[in-house]
């Protein structure tokens, strides 16, 4: 064995991991609180503004699938919040502690600000408009999940990089439901009010990829939280979600 | 949140020189509780000189062993390997919290597994719970251990690795490297760093590309190397199982400053945050979060209700009162942590600091 130690910070800058939250220094730690609440936060969010579109759904096959997205996003609050927990986190009064399913007016500009009572990304206080239009906010979120939990499946913190990996696949589901939906919505005539929502949505969740330069993804990227910087994230996004859209005939 | 438990001590015998083995009955029908899955740890506390100290050691029996048993090593200057190693007797009870940690994969009896298993020094024990676990609950896995020591005499449950070799011949080895004691086969000794790691995988000793799973504990430069050469070979980093060893733990804290008198109007707040310092005014219905806040410091905190822990600080110096506190224990709050979401400045001058 060797016999040289290192400290946390140099281990963490060449890739290591670490496994429970007795090995984590105190910045690591509040830098990770924060991504986990964060992704708690706009789960719950997520959820709760899911739940109330569940009865637009046009047809039994659109509620369940709705349904399920509502149930999914829960649990993946859930699991994440576990992790949490063993940092301390009192799960049962954080999974009440706020009105997941409060929204700002359709209109409010609040770019990439969060609000002040809870860690959810931006996008998740804008309200939905209608079944359609719930379909076309998933689709663009759910694409953007996707790129943003392959990032989060290399986090530094294995147990939580483990659960992101889980969440992954079933994040890719509820985009395949996704484009189902839109599908269905555009064989019967509804493209024109798509294409508005599709504007609508679009800036909001590209939002949601944070600040192009940030000197704070240097410092996650120090410790192993982040990999990509925002800007690729995003652009990636932008190209996958620019080709699904236009498959289907509308436009980014 | 997980509470402590009471196990008394029913065994206590050395696997080496300074590193014991210690054998645990949980007490007050809390066996249900420890119940582990291989390769998790149990987290110990105890009081030294007044001071509560916590401890986390893997449990390094198997699942079906029947016992629930840890590996304490003596750490330099460790209060707590110490007295295990030195003052701990049968009959002694100590507080343990249920086992924790996720250093391990589900097992399937009829798959046909390779596994790969890296261990530094005691970063043995929770392999070791892994290895005999797996061995028996998935009847053709097949398990190679690359175990590394400083010599001979240092090698833990050197005895008990050879009988599992013989209990499950051919489907069990175990490579020792050795860092200063010469061995017959020029490749196991020394260090294993990634270009060791590559020899080894280029030489057929160890079939990577074949492995479901590598789990990989001790110190971290060799986990580092280890993981590389892994991932070199064409393992991917999902395959790939850390566990820190529990001598990364902090040390022992520094005693909390005393607080100075407490009187009405303006207070001062010196805040340290990554690395700077800044001493800003504060308002006393101000919490120490939202004068960071204000002035600009990106203090940490998420659920500002007192319930996720994200804003944790430590007061160095004068006092804060917490309206609510539903994330910290007594032992932290002892050590001067506050959540500053919910600290309000009593003493006119507070120091705080975020790196701590």
């Amino acid at each position: 064995m060797t016999s040289d130690t290192m400290s946390i910070e140099r281990y963490l800058a060449q890739g290591g991991k670490l496994s429970a939250p007795e090995n984590v220094p105190p910045r690591y730690r509040a830098e990770l609180m924060k991504l986990m609440a964060s992704f708690v936060d706009s789960s719950l969010a997520g959820a709760a503004g899911f739940a109330d579109v569940i009865n637009a759904g046009p047809g039994i096959k659109e509620r369940i699938a709705a349904a399920k997205i509502v149930l999914k996003k829960t649990d993946h609050a859930d699991r994440v919040l576990r992790i949490m927990a063993g940092f301390g986190t009192d799960t049962a009064r954080y999974a009440n502690a706020h009105p997941w399913a409060a929204r700002l007016p359709r209109d409010a500009d609040i770019g990439t600000q969060r609000s002040e009572q809870d860690m959810r990304l931006a996008v998740f206080n804008y309200p939905l408009a209608g079944w359609g239009d719930a379909v076309v906010m998933n689709l663009l979120m759910g694409l953007a999940v996707g790129v943003q939990l392959e990032e989060m499946g290399r986090i530094s913190y294995q147990p939580l990089a483990e659960v992101f990996r889980e969440i992954a696949s079933r994040e890719r589901r509820h985009t395949e439901l996704a484009i189902e939906g839109l599908e269905r919505l555009i064989a019967e005539g509804e493209a024109s009010a798509l294409q508005t929502s599709v504007t609508y949505w679009r800036p909001r969740v590209a939002a949601s990829f944070g600040q192009e330069h940030s000197e704070k993804f240097e410092r996650l990227q120090a410790l192993g939280l982040r990999h990509t910087p925002n800007a690729a994230l995003r652009t990636r996004w932008e190209d996958e979600a620019a080709s699904v859209l236009t498959q289907m005939g509308l436009s980014a | 949140m997980p509470r402590f438990h009471d196990l008394e001590v029913t065994d206590i015998h050395k696997t080496i020189r300074d590193a014991v083995v210690v054998t645990l009955k949980p007490v007050n029908g809390a066996a249900a509780e420890f119940d582990f899955t291989q390769g998790q740890y149990l987290t110990f506390r105890r009081d030294f000189d007044g001071q509560e100290l916590r401890r986390s050691y893997s449990i390094c029996a198997g699942k079906n062993d029947g016992v629930l048993q840890v590996g304490i090593k003596k750490v330099d200057g460790g209060a707590f390997s110490t007295w295990a190693n030195e003052d701990l007797k049968v009959g002694d009870t100590l507080q343990a919290m249920p086992p924790m940690g996720n250093f391990f994969t589900a097992l399937t009896p009829e798959a046909d597994n390779s596994y790969l298993g890296f261990a530094g020094g005691s970063g043995i024990t929770p392999v070791l719970s892994i290895i005999k676990t797996t061995l028996e609950a998935e009847p053709n896995a097949r398990f190679t251990l690359v175990y590394a020591n400083k010599g001979v005499n240092t090698i833990m449950f050197r005895e008990e690795l050879e009988d599992l070799k013989n209990t499950y011949l051919g489907r069990f080895s175990v490579i020792h490297i050795l860092e200063s004691d010469a061995q017959e086969i020029d490749l196991f000794t020394g260090l294993v760093t990634p270009e060791k790691c590559a020899e080894l995988f280029g030489s057929g000793w160890l079939d990577v590309k074949a492995a479901k799973t590598a789990f990989i504990c001790g110190p971290e430069p060799m986990m580092l190397g280890i993981a590389q050469a892994l991932k070199d070979h064409g393992m991917d980093e999902a395959q790939i199982k850390f566990e820190l060893f529990a001598g990364n733990q902090p040390g022992r804290a520094p005693q909390r400053a005393a607080a100075s008198a407490a009187t009405g109007g303006a207070k001062t707040a010196t805040i340290t945050l990554d690395g700077a310092t800044r001493t800003v005014e504060m308002d006393p219905t101000q919490t120490v979060l939202q004068a960071a806040l204000i002035n600009n410091l990106d203090a940490p905190y998420a659920c500002s209700a007192g319930v996720c822990s994200t804003c944790r600080c430590r007061v160095l110096e004068g006092e804060v009162e917490m309206a609510a506190n539903h994330a910290l224990e007594d032992y932290e709050i002892e050590k001067g942590y506050v959540l500053s979401c919910q600290a309000f400045p009593v003493s006119d001058k507070v120091v705080v600091d975020y790196d701590q």
